[in-house]
C-alpha cells in the first residue's frame, strides 16, 4: 500500500525523540449503507475512510498520532510533530539509523471471499434487504427498517522491528428491526446477523431468517406483561446470549483491564474462577466469521485462545504492550477500530463452549424463574464487574415449565459471581453478532454460548 | 492506495465539489469537519498515552429531482450521501458520482430541497484558543488530575479511567444554493473515574469538567469530586424492592433527559417510534416540568451556531408547563409534517449529523429542564424517607425509545427524615419516562450540566419502582 522505503524514513523521524519502538498503521476502507425504512429505500451512503496512525512506545508509554494525510509530507509531519511532543530531540539508536529491512508477515488467508462487495451491485444488496422486509411482514408487526451495510478494509502494518504486514478485510451484515402494534400495546424485535464474508453469507435463507426472527420477537413480546423484581434462577439463551460473558467476564480478561489493576482475575492464572462445567474460547480463526481476522492490528497470526478450561483461568488476552505490562503472551488479540485509535488487546469471538446438558434439562431444573431467551445490549462497570443487561424476550418458568412472556426485564449483577453460579451448560452452542465498544473503538465480534442456567441472578422488573 | 495523488487542501476540496456540482446540475450539499485534538491519560504518576491527532472529512448529500421536481430548487427530490476523508481530487469525483448514485436508487421525499438560510446567531465557542497552551502544561494537566485522585485517600486503588482531553474543530456547510458557513470551536476537557474499594467492596464514580478555555480547567477540584463521590458509595447496603418516594440527583435527572432526547424527534414520531406522537399540545408532564433545547449557550458541550444543514440555531421549548409544545425538526421532517398538515413547516435547526460519514437526521443539541424554587436539601426534607438516585446505567440497552419504558441499573443511597443515611447496593429502577415526568412534585434549584450535554435539576418524584434484595 505505501514504499518500503517511505514507511522506512517514517518510521525513524518518529523515532528521533527516543521512542524505543515505532510502528506505522495505514488503512483505505470502503463502506456502503443501504435503509429500507417501510419497504422504501431510504438514507443511501457510504464512502472512503482513509488515513493513517503512528505509534510509538517510550518503555510502555504509549504516544499515538494520525492523519488523513498519507503523502510523504503528511506522514513527516506527524512523524515530527510527535517525536518533538517527547522533548527528548535527536536520539535515535542505532537500529533506527539504517534504514530498515522489512519481512512480509502476510499470514495465509483462513478464508476466502466469493462475491466481493466492491464488485457486487447496489441493486443486488438492495433486494437483500427487501427479502428480509418481506419476511417481517407478519403478525401485528406494522413497522419495519432493513439496513444492510458492508465494509472493505484494505490495511497495511509495519513497525521498527522490521515487521510488515498487509490484509483486507470483509464484512457484511444485515440488521432487521420490526415493531408490533396493536392498540396501545408496542413491543420490538431485532436480529442483525453479520459475517467476515461478501454477498455470499446471504445465498441460503439468512435474509428471510433474519426477518422472520425480528418479526416473531415483536410478536412474542406485543401482549407481554411486565416482569417481576428479585433475585431468581435464570437461564440465559443461546447464541446472543454470550453478550453476557463477553461483557462481564470478557473484558477483565483483557490485559487493558489487568495492567490497570481493573481485573478481579489479575493473579488467578491456574485459580478455579469458573464451576467445572464452563469453559470458554477467544477464536479469531473461524472462517468467514463475524470477529475473526488472519492478522491483528499489530501483524501478529490471529489465534484460537482457550480462556477458561473446565473452570479454571487458562489464558488471558494480550496485544504487545500487555504482554510488556502484565507478562501475559500475547494472543493475536491487538485491534483496533481503524487508523484513528491505537490498538488494546480486544476480544475476536467469545464463546462458552459446549456442555452435557439440554436447554429442556435447564428449564426442567427451575421452580421459579426467568428464561431469557433472547438477549439485549447492556453494559459494565470494568472495575468492580457490576453488569445490566436488557432481556428482549422474557418468559417466566414455573415448575419447570416455560409460561408466559415479560418485558422490560433487566439482569443486574456482577462478573465474577456469576461464573462461579452457572451450574448447568446444554450442548447447543451458537454464536451472535455484535459491535463491541471499548478503548480502541467499535470492533466486530462474536458472542456465543449453549444454553446456560445461572443458580441466582437479580432481575430488575417492576 | 492511490497514497502518491495530492490531496487538495479542505477549503480547496468544498470548492471543487460544489463547482463540479454546478458543473453537472446536481443539488448538493457538503458537510465537513476538519480539526486537531490532543488526549493524554496518565498513570501511576506518569503519562500513559499521549494522542495527537488530526483529522478531516468531507460528507456529501446529493439532491437529483423527483419526477416532477427542479435539480437543487425545492421541487422535491431523493437524497444520496457519500463520504470521503481522502480530498484528492479522483476521491472528491467517485464520492460525488457515488452520492449521485445513491440519491437515483432512493425514494423521493415531498418538498426536498436545499436553501440559502438567513443569518446565524454569533456565539463565541473558541475563546482564546490552544495556541498558548504547552505540551507541559497538558502533561501537567493530566498527572496532577491522576495524582490528586490516588492520593486524596487510602481507599483509592487506582484511577484506571482518565484522561485530559483538548482540541479545536472547523465545521462548514455549503450547498449549490450558495450558502457556505462555517464555525470554529474549542473545547478542553478532563474526566476521571476512581476505582476504590473498602472490605471488600469496589465502586467507580465518572466525574468530568468540559470548558471552552484551558485556563478555566480545574483537575484537583474535578478529581477530589469524583473521589469524594466514589467514595461515599462504599459501605453499601442491600435495596430494598417496591415502590418508593424518591428524589432524582440532578446528574441523574439530565442522564433521563439525555436518554430519552429522541422521542422529542420528529422523525421518530413520523416513523411511528415516538411515544408523543399525535400528543402536541397535551399536558404531559407535571405543571412544573418546561424542557428547553438551546444551542446558542456559550458553555455548552452541544452548541452550534448553525445546524448540519446551515440552519441558524435558537431556543426552543420542548414542553412548557408540562403541556408538549413542539418536535425537534430538520427540513426534512418540517417539510413532511406541513405535508400532513400538522405544522408550519419550518425546521427548528435541528438536523444533525455524527460526524461526516453518517446521514442527516434530527437530534437534540444541549437539552435542559428548567429549575424550581426549592434548593435540594429542601427536597429530601419534603420527601422525608425515600431513595435519593444518584446515577442510572445501561441506558443504552434497558430504556426503550418506542415506548418511553425503562428498566435501568441505579446507584443511590437510603433517606431517612430528610437527611441521606447510607448508601444502597446495585439495585434497579424501572418505569416510564411520559410517568416520571407526570410524576413529578416539586423541582430544585440546582440546575447542573453533564458529560451528556444534558441538563436538569435534582426532582422529587412520588413513587417509583426498584428492584432490590
Amino acid at each position: 500500500m505505501l514504499d518500503q522505503d517511505l514507511v522506512a524514513e517514517v518510521l525513524r523521524a518518529a523515532r528521533a525523540g527516543g521512542a524505543e519502538w515505532a510502528e506505522l498503521f495505514v488503512e483505505d476502507t470502503v463502506t456502503t449503507t443501504l435503509k429500507l425504512l417501510q419497504g422504501e429505500v431510504k438514507d443511501v451512503g457510504g464512502g472512503n475512510g482513509y488515513g493513517a496512525g503512528l505509534r510509538l512506545l517510550y518503555g510502555t508509554r504509549v504516544v499515538y498520532g494520525y492523519t488523513n494525510d498519507t503523502s510523504r509530507q503528511g506522514l513527516m509531519e506527524v512523524a515530527r510533530a510527535l517525536a518533538q511532543s517527547q522533548g527528548r530531540a535527536g536520539m535515535t539508536t542505532s537500529s533506527g539509523a539504517g534504514g530498515l529491512d522489512f519481512r512480509r508477515r502476510d499470514a495465509a488467508p483462513l478464508w476466502s471471499i466469493r462475491d466481493h462487495p466492491l464488485h457486487v451491485g447496489k441493486r443486488r444488496k438492495l433486494e437483500v434487504a427487501r427479502r428480509a422486509h418481506v419476511a417481517a411482514q407478519t403478525g401485528h408487526v406494522k413497522t419495519t427498517d432493513v439496513t444492510y451495510a458492508d465494509v472493505t478494509q484494505r490495511m497495511l502494518v509495519a513497525n521498527s522491528d522490521g515487521t510488515w504486514a498487509e490484509d483486507e478485510r470483509v464484512r457484511s451484515r444485515l440488521a432487521v428491526r420490526a415493531i408490533a402494534e396493536d392498540g396501545a400495546a408496542r413491543a420490538e424485535g431485532y436480529a442483525a446477523p453479520g459475517a467476515s464474508l461478501g454477498l455470499e453469507f446471504f445465498d441460503g435463507e439468512q435474509p428471510e431468517q433474519a426477518g422472520a426472527e425480528a418479526a416473531r420477537i415483536a410478536n412474542a413480546m406485543l401482549h407481554a406483561g411486565y416482569a417481576p423484581a428479585g433475585k431468581m434462577p435464570v437461564v440465559i439463551g443461546n447464541g446472543f446470549g454470550g453478550v453476557i460473558f463477553h461483557e462481564a467476564c470478557g473484558h477483565i480478561l483483557e490485559t487493558t483491564a489487568v495492567a490497570k489493576n481493573a481485573s478481579v482475575f489479575a493473579g488467578k492464572l491456574g485459580q478455579q474462577i469458573a464451576g467445572e462445567c464452563v469453559s470458554a474460547v477467544d477464536d479469531g480463526t473461524i472462517p468467514g466469521a463475524w470477529g475473526s481476522i488472519n492478522i491483528d492490528d499489530e501483524g501478529m497470526p490471529s489465534e484460537r485462545t482457550l480462556l477458561i478450561d473446565r473452570g479454571v483461568l487458562t489464558s488471558f488476552m494480550a496485544d504487545k504492550v500487555g504482554e510488556m505490562q502484565t507478562g501475559h503472551r500475547r494472543t493475536g488479540s491487538g485491534r483496533r477500530q481503524d487508523y484513528t485509535y491505537a490498538p488494546a488487546s480486544r476480544m475476536r469471538n467469545t464463546f462458552i463452549l459446549d456442555g452435557p446438558d439440554t436447554p429442556q434439562d435447564l428449564i426442567a431444573q427451575v421452580g421459579l424463574g426467568l428464561y431469557a431467551r433472547t438477549m439485549g445490549g447492556g453494559s459494565v462497570v470494568p472495575g468492580t464487574g457490576d453488569y445490566n443487561f436488557t432481556v428482549n424476550e422474557g418468559y417466566m418458568i414455573r415448575d419447570g415449565q416455560i409460561c408466559e412472556a415479560v418485558r422490560g426485564a433487566a439482569l443486574v449483577g456482577n462478573g465474577a459471581q456469576d461464573l462461579m453460579n452457572i451450574s448447568g451448560v446444554a450442548g447447543d452452542l451458537a454464536r451472535g453478532q455484535g459491535m463491541c465498544g471499548s478503548v480502541s473503538g467499535d470492533l466486530p465480534t462474536d458472542v456465543g454460548q449453549p444454553h446456560i442456567l445461572i443458580s441466582e441472578i437479580t432481575v430488575g422488573g417492576r | 492506495m492511490p497514497g502518491a495523488e495530492a490531496p487538495l487542501s479542505f477549503e480547496e476540496a468544498r470548492r471543487y465539489l460544489m463547482q463540479r456540482a454546478r458543473e453537472l446540475g446536481l443539488g448538493l450539499e457538503v458537510y465537513g469537519e476538519r480539526g486537531v485534538a490532543t488526549t493524554i491519560q496518565a498513570f501511576a504518576g506518569a503519562v500513559d498515552e499521549f494522542k495527537l491527532s488530526s483529522r478531516q472529512g468531507l460528507g456529501l448529500r446529493a439532491l437529483v429531482p423527483g419526477h416532477s421536481g427542479q435539480p437543487g430548487g425545492s421541487g422535491g427530490g431523493a437524497w444520496g450521501y457519500a463520504y470521503t476523508e481522502n480530498l484528492s481530487p479522483a476521491a472528491l469525483d467517485r464520492a460525488l458520482e457515488t452520492a449521485a448514485e445513491n440519491a437515483a436508487l432512493s425514494a423521493p421525499v415531498p418538498n426536498a430541497g436545499l436553501h440559502a438560510w438567513g443569518a446565524p446567531p454569533e456565539i463565541d465557542l473558541h475563546g482564546e484558543g490552544l495556541s498558548g497552551v504547552s505540551v507541559q502544561q497538558k502533561v501537567d494537566m493530566a498527572i496532577t488530575l491522576e495524582r490528586a485522585a490516588t492520593q486524596a485517600d487510602p481507599r483509592v486503588k487506582s484511577v484506571p479511567y482518565n484522561a485530559y482531553g483538548d482540541g479545536e474543530s472547523l465545521v462548514s456547510v455549503d450547498n449549490t444554493q450558495g450558502l457556505t458557513r462555517e464555525y470554529q470551536a474549542l473545547h478542553a476537557y478532563t474526566y476521571l473515574a476512581p476505582l476504590v474499594s473498602e472490605d471488600g467492596q469496589s465502586k467507580m464514580k465518572f466525574g468530568m469538567q468540559f470548558s471552552r478555555e484551558f485556563a478555566q480547567l480545574d483537575p484537583t477540584r474535578t478529581a477530589l469530586d469524583a473521589t469524594r463521590k466514589s467514595l461515599a458509595l462504599l459501605g453499601a447496603k442491600p435495596a430494598p424492592s417496591g415502590r418508593f418516594p424518591v428524589v432524582i440527583d440532578a446528574e441523574c435527572m439530565a442522564a433521563f433527559l439525555a436518554v430519552f432526547s429522541g422521542i422529542f424527534s420528529a422523525k421518530q414520531v413520523q416513523e411511528g417510534k415516538s411515544p408523543l406522537a399525535g400528543r402536541l399540545g397535551q399536558a404531559l408532564g407535571s405543571r412544573l416540568v418546561t424542557i428547553i433545547d438551546d444551542a446558542t449557550l456559550p458553555q455548552g458541550m452541544n452548541s452550534r451556531p448553525f445546524d448540519a444543514e446551515g440552519h441558524p440555531s435558537a431556543p426552543l421549548a420542548l414542553l412548557e408547563g408540562g403541556v408538549l409544545r413542539s418536535y425537534l425538526h430538520n427540513s426534512e421532517t418540517a417539510a413532511q409534517a406541513a405535508a400532513e398538515g400538522g405544522a408550519a413547516g419550518h425546521s427548528t435547526g435541528h438536523a444533525s449529523r455524527d460526524s461526516y460519514r453518517s446521514v442527516v437526521g434530527v437530534g437534540v443539541s444541549n437539552i435542559y429542564m428548567q429549575i424550581g424554587e426549592l434548593s435540594r436539601a429542601g427536597l429530601l426534607a419534603q420527601m422525608g424517607t425515600g431513595l435519593l438516585l444518584t446515577d442510572v446505567q445501561g441506558a443504552h440497552a434497558g430504556a426503550n425509545q418506542i415506548t418511553g419504558d425503562y428498566s435501568l441499573q441505579a446507584e443511590g443511597f437510603w433517606v431517612q427524615g430528610g437527611e441521606v443515611a447510607y448508601p444502597l447496593q446495585v439495585f434497579t429502577v424501572a418505569g416510564n419516562f411520559i410517568e416520571l415526568l407526570a410524576g413529578v412534585q416539586a423541582v430544585a434549584d440546582d440546575l447542573t450540566f453533564t458529560q451528556y450535554a444534558s441538563g436538569a435539576p435534582s426532582v422529587l418524584i412520588a413513587e417509583l419502582s426498584v428492584g432490590g434484595e
